[in-house]
C-alpha cells in the first residue's frame, strides 16, 4: 500500500455488514480515531437496525483557516451532492462533534454495483467534508477560471492546528505546505525524504505529475501568510496544480491525496524506519555468521557438542 | 490536545488471529489473521544495481518494502499468485519474525486503524511465557519506529479475568484456561497477580483441532481438494464444532438419526472453479474432544485438560485454591465450543469430589470439610475476551500512569520494558 486509501475501512466493514445481513438487530455504539484527529461516533440502535447515525468531528481549525459555520467551507452543499436522500443531517450535531448524519440505509439504491459504491463514498465521509473546500477551488481551475470572492492566499485546515496554502490562479492553483514533525530522527527523515521526492519527479516517467518543490524557507507565496504559520521544521513544499490535473474523475484522486499530504509523508517516514530496521537486522546477522566463522575450530566443536567447560579443561591438565 | 485524552489502542496479537481496536469499544475494530504475504521478488535483489533497481521497481509499480499484504487480503493474495509468500510471525504465542512482525504492526495501524501511532497510548499483549528480551524487543519497535507516546504491555490471561470485570463485581483472582489457535495455558492469577511458578501449558491448541479434524475428513474419503483440506477443517470446527457430554451416546444418536447430526459442506474448488460438497458427521463431537481425551489424538501427551487445570491450582498456594476453583475463565477462540464450560466443570468437579471424599473416608468422617465449589465461567466475548479486557484497562484513568512513557525510554532505554509488574507477587 504506497498511498492512504480515502474510505475508512472500519466504517466500510460496518456498513457493509449491516446492508448485506437483512435484519441484525444488535446495538453497535462505538467510536473511532483517524489520523489527524478526525473523530467518528457510530450508533446503531435495536429499534431502528437499518439507520445508522454517524457523527464526525473535525481537527481542530488554525485560526487563520476559511471556515464556516464550525464546517468547512461548502461542506453541506457536498453532502448533499455525494449521498443525495440517504443521508439526513442532523442539526445540531451531536455534542463534541461537528457533524452528525442520519444514514438510512433502506433508502440506498437497490443496484449491487451502485449501492457499493454509495457505500464506499460514505466511508470516504472525510474526504467530502474536510476535501470540501479544496474540491470547490479546483473546480474553477478545471475551467479555468478563479472564484470569485477569495483571497490571494487561502488558508485550508490541514491538522490540528495547522493549514495548509492555496494560491488560486484561472490557470493554475499553487498549494504550499509547511511540514512539522515532532520526533528529531522524523525531522531528518522527512526532510530527505522530501528532497528525494522533489528529485523522482524529475524523472521521464513522471513527466505529467504537478510539479514540485522542496525549500528550508518559507516561499514566496507565503508572504502574506501570518508570521506564526512560517516556522516548518522540516520545510516547505510546493506543488502546482494545472487544469489537467482535476479534469473529470482525476478531481477526487487530486482532492484527497492533497488533503492528506502530511499523513502520506509521515506513514513514509514510519516505513522507511521499519525497512531500515529490517536491514539492520539482516546485517547483525550476517556478522554474526561472519564471527561464527572467524572462531578457531575447537571452539566451535565445544559450541555444537555442547561439551562442558570442566570436561575439556579437565582432558588438557591430563596432557601437560 | 494530548495523546492521553484519545482512546488507547488495543492490540492482542495472537497466534491465530489479531484482534485491534480502540480502547472504550466493546468490540475489536478488526479480526484478521495474523499472517503477513511478502514479494520477496524484489526485496532479495542485491543493492549494487541502485538506480537501476529503483527502476524496474518503478515499472513494475511496486515499492519492494511496501509490496506486502496481511489478514485476509494476504490469503487471499497467496492463492492468486504464487509471487507472495506467506508468512506468520507468530508460533505458539511468542513472536518469531520481527520483520513481519513489524510490517504486520505498521499495516494494523495505518491501513487498519488508520491511526497516527504518535497520537496514541499503545496497549499490546504477550503470553505469560514470554521472554524479557522479546518484551524489550517489542518495546524498541514500538518507540522507535512508531514513537508512540506510551507503552503497556499486559498478560494475555490477567486481561481475561479483567474482561469479567464489573463496577460490582471486580474479581482478580482465578485460572484463566486460554486455549488459542497456538498456545494453551493454565494460568492461575491470585488479586491480579500471576503465580508464575504454577502456569501449566499443553501441547493441544486449536490448530490441533483443525488438524485433527482434516485427518478424520481425510481418513474418511470426503471429497474436498487437498489445497483446501485444511481450510475447510477450520471452517468445520468454527461453525459446526460442539462438545459433547459422553462420546459413546453421541456415536449412537448420530446414528440413529444421521439427518439431524450430519451436516452438509459445499465449496468450490479453488482451481477449476467446480463445486463440491461433502459430509460432515463425528468429527463435530470428535474435535473438540481431544481436549478431555488426547490419547485419540497423540500419544506424546495424554493428560486431560480437566486433570491438568486441577494439577495447576493444586500446585498454588493453599489459601488461594478455594478462590480459584471458584473462578475458572475461559478465552481464547477454542473455547468457543458449545458446551464446553459445561463439559469442563462437570469433569473438574468429579476430580475434585474424588478426592474430597477419598480425604474424608481416611480421616473416618470425624471432620466435615466445607464443600469445594467448582465453577468454570464463560461469557459470550470469550472469543476476544483477552482484547476486551484491554478495552476495559486502557479506559481507566490509572493507565496512563501504569504505561512506559516515551520519555522514560529515551532516558533509560528499552529495559523498562524487560520485568512486567504482575510477576512480581508475593508468590
Amino acid at each position: 500500500m504506497i498511498l492512504l486509501q480515502s474510505p475508512s475501512r472500519f466504517l466500510l466493514q460496518i456498513l457493509q455488514d449491516r446492508v448485506l445481513s437483512p435484519d441484525k438487530g444488535v446495538d453497535i455504539d462505538c467510536q473511532t480515531v483517524e489520523f489527524d484527529d478526525v473523530r467518528y461516533h457510530i450508533q446503531f440502535s435495536t429499534r431502528n437496525p437499518k439507520v445508522m447515525v454517524l457523527s464526525v468531528a473535525l481537527p481542530v481549525p488554525p485560526p487563520e483557516a476559511v471556515l464556516y459555520d464550525g464546517l468547512p467551507f461548502g461542506a453541506i452543499e457536498a453532502i448533499k451532492m455525494a449521498y443525495g436522500q440517504a443521508v439526513q443531517i442532523l442539526d445540531p450535531p451531536k455534542d463534541g462533534f461537528d457533524l452528525t448524519m442520519k444514514i438510512n440505509l433502506k433508502k440506498l439504491p437497490s443496484d449491487e454495483e451502485q449501492r457499493n459504491a454509495l457505500l464506499v463514498k460514505i466511508a470516504s465521509v472525510r474526504e467530502v467534508v474536510l476535501g470540501a473546500p479544496l474540491k470547490v477551488l479546483l473546480k474553477y481551475l478545471a475551467t479555468k477560471t478563479v472564484a470569485p470572492d477569495v483571497d490571494q492566499l487561502v488558508a485550508l485546515v490541514h491538522r490540528p492546528n495547522e493549514s495548509f496554502f492555496l494560491v488560486p490562479q484561472a490557470d493554475k492553483v499553487t498549494v504550499v505546505y509547511p511540514m512539522r514533525f515532532q520526533d528529531s530522527t522524523d525531522i531528518v527523515l522527512a526532510t530527505s525524504f522530501l528532497q528525494e521526492f522533489v528529485e523522482a519527479r524529475r524523472t521521464a516517467a513522471l513527466n505529467n505529475a504537478p510539479s514540485c518543490m522542496w525549500s528550508a524557507a518559507p516561499p514566496l507565496e507565503l508572504t502574506g501568510a501570518p508570521p506564526e504559520t512560517l516556522t516548518a521544521n522540516a520545510g516547505f513544499v510546493t506543488f502546482v496544480v494545472f487544469p489537467r490535473h482535476v479534469e473529470g474523475k482525476k478531481l477526487d484522486k487530486t482532492v484527497w491525496s492533497l488533503l492528506t499530504f502530511h499523513a502520506y509523508v509521515s506513514y513514509h517516514v514510519k516505513c522507511s524506519e521499519g525497512f531500515m530496521h529490517t536491514r539492520m537486522r539482516r546485517r547483525v546477522e550476517s556478522l554474526i555468521q561472519a564471527l561464527d566463522r572467524a572462531k578457531p575450530d575447537a571452539e566451535k566443536k565445544k559450541f555444537v557438542q555442547g561439551k562442558s567447560f570442566k570436561k575439556l579443561s579437565l582432558k588438557e591438565t591430563s596432557y601437560t | 490536545m494530548d495523546a492521553a485524552s484519545r482512546p488507547a489502542v488495543v492490540i492482542d496479537n495472537g497466534t491465530g488471529y489479531t484482534k485491534m481496536g480502540f480502547a472504550g469499544n466493546v468490540e475489536p475494530c478488526f479480526i484478521i489473521p495474523t499472517v503477513v504475504a511478502v514479494n520477496e521478488s524484489f526485496s532479495n535483489q542485491s543493492r549494487t544495481s541502485g538506480k537501476g533497481n529503483w527502476l524496474a521497481q518503478h515499472s513494475a509499480g511496486v515499492m519492494a518494502d511496501l509490496d506486502f499484504f496481511i489478514g485476509e487480503e494476504a490469503l487471499s493474495r497467496s492463492r492468486a499468485s504464487s509471487t507472495y509468500n506467506l508468512s506468520y510471525p507468530i508460533h505458539y504465542g511468542q513472536v518469531e519474525n520481527w520483520d513481519a512482525m513489524e510490517r504486520f504492526w505498521q499495516q494494523c495501524i495505518f491501513n487498519y486503524l488508520r491511526c497516527d501511532p504518535e497520537d496514541h497510548y499503545f496497549l499490546l499483549t504477550e503470553s505469560p511465557l514470554t521472554a524479557p528480551e522479546t518484551r524489550e524487543y517489542t518495546g524498541e519497535i514500538m518507540f522507535e519506529t512508531f514513537n508512540v507516546p506510551g507503552l503497556y504491555i499486559a498478560v494475555q490471561p490477567v486481561l481475561a479475568l479483567a474482561a469479567g470485570y464489573t463496577t460490582s463485581k471486580c474479581e482478580m483472582t482465578g485460572v484463566v484456561v486460554d486455549v488459542g489457535d497456538g498456545a494453551t495455558h493454565v494460568v492461575p492469577v491470585a488479586d491480579g497477580y500471576v503465580i508464575g511458578s504454577s502456569i501449566k501449558s499443553i501441547p493441544i491448541t486449536g490448530k490441533d483441532v483443525t488438524q485433527f479434524i482434516q485427518q478424520l475428513l481425510r481418513e474418511r474419503g470426503e471429497h474436498i481438494p487437498p489445497e483446501d483440506s485444511l481450510e475447510v477443517a477450520r471452517k468445520v470446527k468454527e461453525m459446526y464444532g460442539y462438545t459433547c457430554a459422553d462420546i459413546v451416546k453421541e456415536f449412537n444418536k448420530h446414528d440413529r438419526e444421521p439427518s439431524k447430526y450430519i451436516k452438509q459442506w459445499t465449496g468450490v474448488k479453488p482451481k477449476t472453479r467446480a463445486s463440491y460438497s461433502c459430509d460432515i458427521g463425528y468429527e463435530r463431537f470428535l474435535g473438540p474432544e481431544i481436549f478431555f481425551n488426547p490419547e485419540i489424538y497423540t500419544s506424546n501427551f495424554t493428560t486431560p485438560l480437566p486433570a491438568v487445570i486441577d494439577k495447576c491450582i493444586q500446585s498454588s498456594p493453599i489459601d488461594t485454591r478455594r478462590a480459584l476453583y471458584k473462578n475458572i475463565v475461559l478465552s481464547g477462540g477454542s473455547t468457543m465450543f458449545k458446551d464446553f464450560h459445561r463439559r469442563l466443570q462437570r469433569d473438574l468437579k468429579k476430580i475434585v469430589d474424588t478426592r474430597v471424599s477419598a480425604s474424608a473416608s481416611r480421616v473416618g468422617g470425624e471432620i466435615k470439610s466445607q464443600p469445594i465449589e467448582v465453577s468454570v465461567v464463560s461469557h459470550p466475548i470469550q472469543r476476544y475476551a483477552v482484547w476486551f479486557g484491554g478495552s476495559v484497562l486502557a479506559s481507566t484513568a490509572e493507565f496512563y500512569g501504569a504505561c512506559h512513557t516515551k520519555a522514560e525510554y529515551e532516558e533509560y532505554g528499552a529495559s523498562i520494558c524487560r520485568t512486567n509488574p504482575v510477576f512480581k507477587g508475593m508468590y
